[in-house]
């Protein structure tokens, strides 16, 4: 089972599971274990499978590695070294480390992918009833899914990807409840974590560091939020503290953002007065920009709201320089001084330092809009319409009816005024009926529901007839079959060997629809909704059937030309 | 009791056109008509004392109005009419009124010289005129009062293409001032009229028979366009809205449209004649054909 090229990280004798003795291996890319005198692998667990790993508490008796999979199952390893206890914890806590980094290293993936894909379905909707048609329904394979009918959405995303940026307050946002004895219960949300991570890099060390092995997740940041607080007012800061050295580290690193300074030649940040807007709102009297509040906490105070500013910001500078640099490139109109600045932080040379100051007041001073851009003026090239009126035109007068000759005209029009004469005078023949009862009968019929000029009306109260859920119902189906479809005709003509063996599975995927879910459909319809019949899906079936009579022809070529 | 009174304003346009089949076969057909209008007419006034009609005859060569009278021509006789067999004053006034006006029309016609064979109606020409009024009378209504406002056409004619931008004209003019636009053809079917029915919400009704006309109108007519949703009605008609080329001007399925000038042709060519713009041709077409040939040996 296992490829040869992998290296064997680590191997430990002397192991069991289920009951037989073994040896358990620790490669690049799964976990093993083979029974011994065999040479075959009877447990193969890649990393990308493992959930967790869980080792047996301190003081029992059986020394024990148990790896959780992501599937639920899990398996256990019983470490049975003959030199006795120690020998068998030392064994396992090799395990362990080993396991311990590589899982890490594999977690980020599998996670990311996997949250990728939940993240997908649960934000399209319709990929997630596609998913549950056509995979649940095991119609196609999760793999075939994912690569062939998801990639739209992928790709999608991937364009549209986009890091959320961290909010200045979203330290104070985190409201934690009390939870009534003296206690505060703080709700910390993935995006909190990342917010915490992106703006205290230090912490997101120590994290890894800690976390599962030596804290739980909950107990880490418990002891964060605890020094959190500590370190409001660091006077009194514990040494013993797990963040004592977050906090030094940062120090170091507030100290070097403060000699770099900030580059940009528009801004004058040593110019700075620490000073408020007192009762004389600056007209009073200045204060000697010198004497600083003496109260070092304020001080301490400030520098925290300064610090945590500047990591706030920091944060943001991360995530645009991990993205690629184009797509700022694209943007911005000065693109080389931007980058220079975001990446160069430190001045290497005055003369690049120069001409980037340079261009940063030119950003400033030069507006693209305003400038006369002679291009512009000559690009548009006139329209010259020749036989406009034919826009206004119809289509060509039919042959109006059967043109009338002058005298048939007249002739009429005098019968006419002979007609018109009688409606004026006194003695005419008073209107028996305008409508003959026959006529209106006859009439009313055609203008009931069913009657010939009501026809179309069957058509719409036919759609009443549908139950909302039968409907959606109906157009999952469609969205599904049409999904299918699509790939079927795209492998249309088959052209490669790959494009064959796409349109015999799609075939076949066809098939299962057909049986799995067209089939059901239909009978349910049929028993519940008897006066809809076939008229739902025909459509669906005309089109299953075009498609596999499309099918049919080919395979009968592939056979002739064969012979 | 400060209660809001719709009034809705009918108008109806009577083809009179000596032209139309109906006329020339059979002119007792224009007095049938003409009474079941009148009486359709009333019967719109008597739903609601605030309803409005008016009326317009459609001719050969002009289009006038039958109600309400021209104010010159009838200032007089309006006084002299009396209650006739206890009939309601104003449907005696509506039902004299329309038919004097027709009768003059008619004999106003061998006086004036019939030109060429110009002989279809000017139905688009009338539609404008009954617009005209309609958005009048909207101008002067006074402020809380409101009102729904309709043109129905009755007529035997077919519709002619020649009015084709005409008859654009006044449907998106209806449209646009919310006036709906109903049809009842006595005889040919007409598309153009079917659009102008769609774009304006209104009703195209096509009668089989003659006879029961009244009960047609009464039927389908009679109903203002706010009740209409409620009613059971004939559904609207599949309306042909497919577009003519500009090279021959027939109707085309599928066409080419020029993407620089919109203009429609049903062929494919290199240049575009309107506006002169080269296209190049579609490019993997003849590719195709030389692969086939290759499979097949
Ligand atoms: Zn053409
Ligand atoms: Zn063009």
């Amino acid at each position: 089972m296992t490829t040869s090229s992998e290296d064997v990280l680590l191997q430990v004798g002397q192991v069991r599971y289920k009951k037989g003795d073994g040896t358990l291996y620790v490669m690049n890319e799964r976990l093993a274990w083979m029974m011994d005198h065999r040479d075959t692998v009877s447990v193969s667990h890649r990393y990308t499978d493992i959930k967790t790993q869980k080792i047996s508490p301190e003081g029992k008796p059986k020394i024990q590695l148990q790896v959780c999979l992501h599937d639920g199952s899990s398996s256990t390893f019983h470490f049975v070294n003959r030199l006795g206890q120690g020998a068998q914890v030392k064994d396992r806590d090799d395990v362990k480390e080993l396991l311990q980094q590589l899982l890490q290293k594999f977690k980020c993936e599998i996670n990311k992918e996997l949250e990728e894909k939940n993240r997908l379905l649960s934000e399209n909707p319709s990929l997630l009833q596609l998913y549950r048609d056509l995979v649940m329904t095991h119609v196609i394979s999760s793999e075939e899914f994912w690569s062939q009918h998801a990639l739209q959405y992928m790709q999608k995303h991937q364009s549209q990807k986009q890091d959320i940026g961290v909010s200045g307050a979203f330290l104070a946002d985190i409201k934690p409840q009390t939870d009534g004895c003296n206690g505060l219960k703080y709700n910390l949300t993935a995006d909190i974590i990342e917010c915490i991570f992106k703006t205290y890099p230090a912490v997101r060390k120590k994290h890894l560091e800690y976390v599962p092995h030596k804290l739980t997740e909950s107990e880490f940041w418990t002891k964060f939020f605890q020094s959190h607080y500590f370190h409001r007012d660091r006077i009194n800061a514990g040494n013993k503290d797990l963040f004592t050295e977050c906090a030094k580290l940062d120090d170091q690193e507030l100290k070097k953002d403060i000699s770099a300074g900030i580059e940009d030649p528009l801004v004058d940040i040593t110019s700075f007065e620490d000073k408020t807007l007192d009762e004389g709102y600056g007209t009073g009297g200045d204060r000697s920009c010198g004497i600083q509040s003496g109260n070092i906490v304020h001080q301490n105070m400030i520098k925290r709201f300064n610090q945590h500013s500047i990591m706030v910001l920091k944060a943001c500078q991360q995530n645009t320089l991990c993205h690629s640099g184009s797509e700022r490139l694209e943007q911005s109109g000065v693109p080389e001084k931007q980058a220079s600045q975001s990446n160069e932080s430190s001045p290497g040379c005055s003369d690049h330092l120069h001409t980037a100051k340079k261009l940063r007041i030119q950003e400033k001073l030069v507006y693209d809009d305003l400038e006369s851009d002679s291009k512009m003026q000559h690009q548009g090239t006139e329209l010259s319409l020749s036989r406009v009126e034919r826009y206004l035109h119809g289509p060509m007068p039919g042959s109006c009816e059967d043109v009338l000759s002058e005298d048939d005209m007249h002739a009429v029009t005098t019968r006419l005024q002979r007609e018109a004469e009688s409606w004026c005078s006194v003695s005419r023949p008073q209107p028996t009926a305008l409508v003959n009862p026959a006529a209106a009968v006859s009439a009313l019929g055609e203008l009931t529901p069913g009657g010939a000029l009501m026809k179309g009306f069957e058509e719409e109260s036919l759609a009443q007839l549908v139950p909302a859920d039968l409907e959606r119902e109906l157009k999952n189906l469609y969205m599904s079959l049409c999904e299918l479809l699509r790939h079927f005709w795209t492998s249309f003509p088959p052209t490669t060997p790959t494009l064959e063996a796409k349109a015999v599975r799609m075939h076949e995927a066809l098939h299962r629809f057909h049986s799995a879910r067209l089939k059901p459909f239909e009978d349910r319809v049929l028993r519940e909704f008897s006066p809809l019949s076939q008229h739902l899906t025909s459509h669906l079936n005309q089109m299953l059937n075009s498609a596999y009579r499309k099918f049919a022809t080919w395979q009968q070529r592939k056979m002739q030309a064969l012979r | 009791m400060n209660e809001e009174v719709e009034t809705s304003l009918l108008v109806i346009v009577l083809d009179t056109n000596p032209a139309q089949r109906l006329l020339r076969e059979r002119t007792h057909n224009l007095t049938q008509c003409l009474e079941s209008v009148i009486a359709f007419a009333n019967s719109h006034l008597m739903l609601k004392s605030a309803n409005r009609l008016a009326m317009l005859a459609c001719h050969s060569r002009s289009t006038e109005f039958l109600f309400p009278p021209p104010p010159a021509a009838f200032g007089t006789q309006a006084a002299m009419l009396r209650q006739v067999d206890g009939q309601y004053e104003l449907f005696t006034h509506v039902e004299k009124t329309i038919r004097q006006s027709l009768q003059q029309l008619l004999m106003r016609d061998t006086k004036s010289e019939p030109v060429g064979s110009a002989c279809e109606s000017l139905l688009a020409g009338a539609l404008a005129m009954a617009l005209c009024y309609i958005h009048r009378l909207e101008q002067d209504l006074s402020s809380g009062r409101n009102m729904n406002s309709r043109i129905l056409v009755v007529t035997g004619s077919a519709d002619s293409a020649s009015q084709y931008m005409s008859y654009m004209n006044v449907f998106f003019t209806a449209q646009k001032q919310n006036v709906t636009l109903d049809v009842c053809s006595m005889e040919q079917d007409m598309s153009l009229l079917q659009q102008g029915c769609d774009i304006t919400g209104g009703l195209y009704l096509r009668i089989p028979q003659l006879q029961g006309l009244l009960q047609y109108l009464l039927w389908v007519f009679l109903p203002e366009p706010p009740i209409r949703k409620k009613l059971v009605l004939p559904p609207p008609v599949k309306v042909d809205y497919r577009a003519a080329c500009f090279c021959h001007r027939e109707l085309i399925d599928i066409g080419f449209v020029c993407s620089v000038c919109l203009s429609i042709f049903c062929k494919f060519s290199p240049i575009c004649t309107t506006c002169h713009t080269v296209f190049r041709s579609p490019g993997p077409l003849p590719i195709k054909p030389k692969k086939r040939k290759i499979k097949l040996n």
